[in-house]
């Protein structure tokens, strides 16, 4: 991928990470005691990769996308149990995100996006309590996979 | 044409002072196999180790399969398991070399009562390490498949209590 296809990559995870900090925003206040505190935690992770994110964007000589002023969620958030279904939501998306960074043609970027991808996972894997085989990856994007 | 042109060949070598045995003297470009390209060396690796933490997993399992903690890796060793399956279907060698690459002896085989949750987690991670090693040579779409096995194996050392 050429170098315009990184920043699209960069992009592409920092929309996600915007779209993470807003929506943990949502569920944090429908946590309490332990589940508040890694919520915040994990906003906080959220924010630093935006950082990150923003100055690699800026490097390559283009400008970080702004984050939206609202993001619609995918499911009404009323309670603790639906504040813990987004954060998991929330770090699928995340990690789908950095999938593409594992693709592009820098090896630091591919490293970078897979150490993220490792991250993210882990945090969904804490939210959903279980694992998943393949964080990232929908059974459709297996099948593509799979094309010569 | 293609019979014109056949038909002339033994005029042609013959005007070049060649015998018909002459023309294929040397290495024979269509006997040997072409050597397997480095996505393929990198699947064959990455399999053998999938299948070696299949068998970490089923042996610890065996030393006490009626336990929560059995029930646990069980789980674990399904996700590898699938994992195999996904690896296995992207693997294409071509004709007469082996599709499935040799045992890995870098380690002699464990018994059931030594795989300990410690040396599965640690095999978790240094899989996951190796999977990110091998992301700067593989073709995006299998870098794709790696990391997504990476980041399945890191979320395994945890759920081990790492």
């Amino acid at each position: 991928m050429a170098s315009t296809g990184a920043v699209a990559a960069l992009q592409a995870a920092l929309a996600a990470e915007n779209a993470a900090i807003f929506g943990y925003g949502v569920a944090g206040a429908h946590l309490t005691g332990s589940s508040q505190a890694a919520a915040e935690q994990d906003w906080t992770a959220h924010n630093q990769a935006r950082d990150a994110l923003a100055a690699m964007i800026s490097a390559r000589g283009a400008v970080p996308a702004a984050a939206q002023a609202y993001y619609q969620l995918p499911f009404r958030v009323h309670d603790a149990p639906s504040a813990i279904r987004l954060a998991a939501y929330l770090e699928d998306g995340v990690t789908r995100a950095y999938l593409g960074l594992v693709a592009v043609s820098d090896q630091r970027l591919r490293r970078f996006g897979a150490m993220a991808m490792q991250d993210a996972a882990q945090r969904a894997a804490s939210w959903r309590g279980s694992t998943q085989a393949f964080p990232g990856l929908t059974p459709l994007v297996l099948l593509t996979l799979l094309a010569p | 044409m293609l019979l014109a042109s056949a038909a002339a060949l033994p005029l042609l070598l013959g005007a070049a002072g060649c015998r018909s045995s002459d023309v294929f003297t040397g290495p024979d470009p269509l006997a040997g196999r072409p050597p397997l390209g480095h996505d393929v060396l990198t699947l064959q690796a990455v399999i053998t180790a999938e299948e070696n933490m299949i068998d970490l997993y089923q042996l610890a399992i065996s030393g006490d399969p009626g336990t929560a903690r059995a029930r646990t890796l069980r789980s674990l060793l399904a996700q590898h398991q699938q994992h195999l399956v996904q690896l296995k279907a992207r693997l294409i060698v071509p004709p007469g070399a082996s599709a499935s690459p040799s045992p890995s002896s870098a380690s002699p085989s464990p018994r059931a009562s030594t795989v300990s949750i410690t040396r599965l987690r640690a095999a978790e991670r240094a899989s996951a390490a190796d999977l990110v090693r091998r992301l700067a040579t593989a073709p995006p779409a299998l870098a794709q498949l790696l990391a997504s096995i990476a980041a399945s194996d890191a979320t395994h050392a945890t759920a081990l209590g790492g």
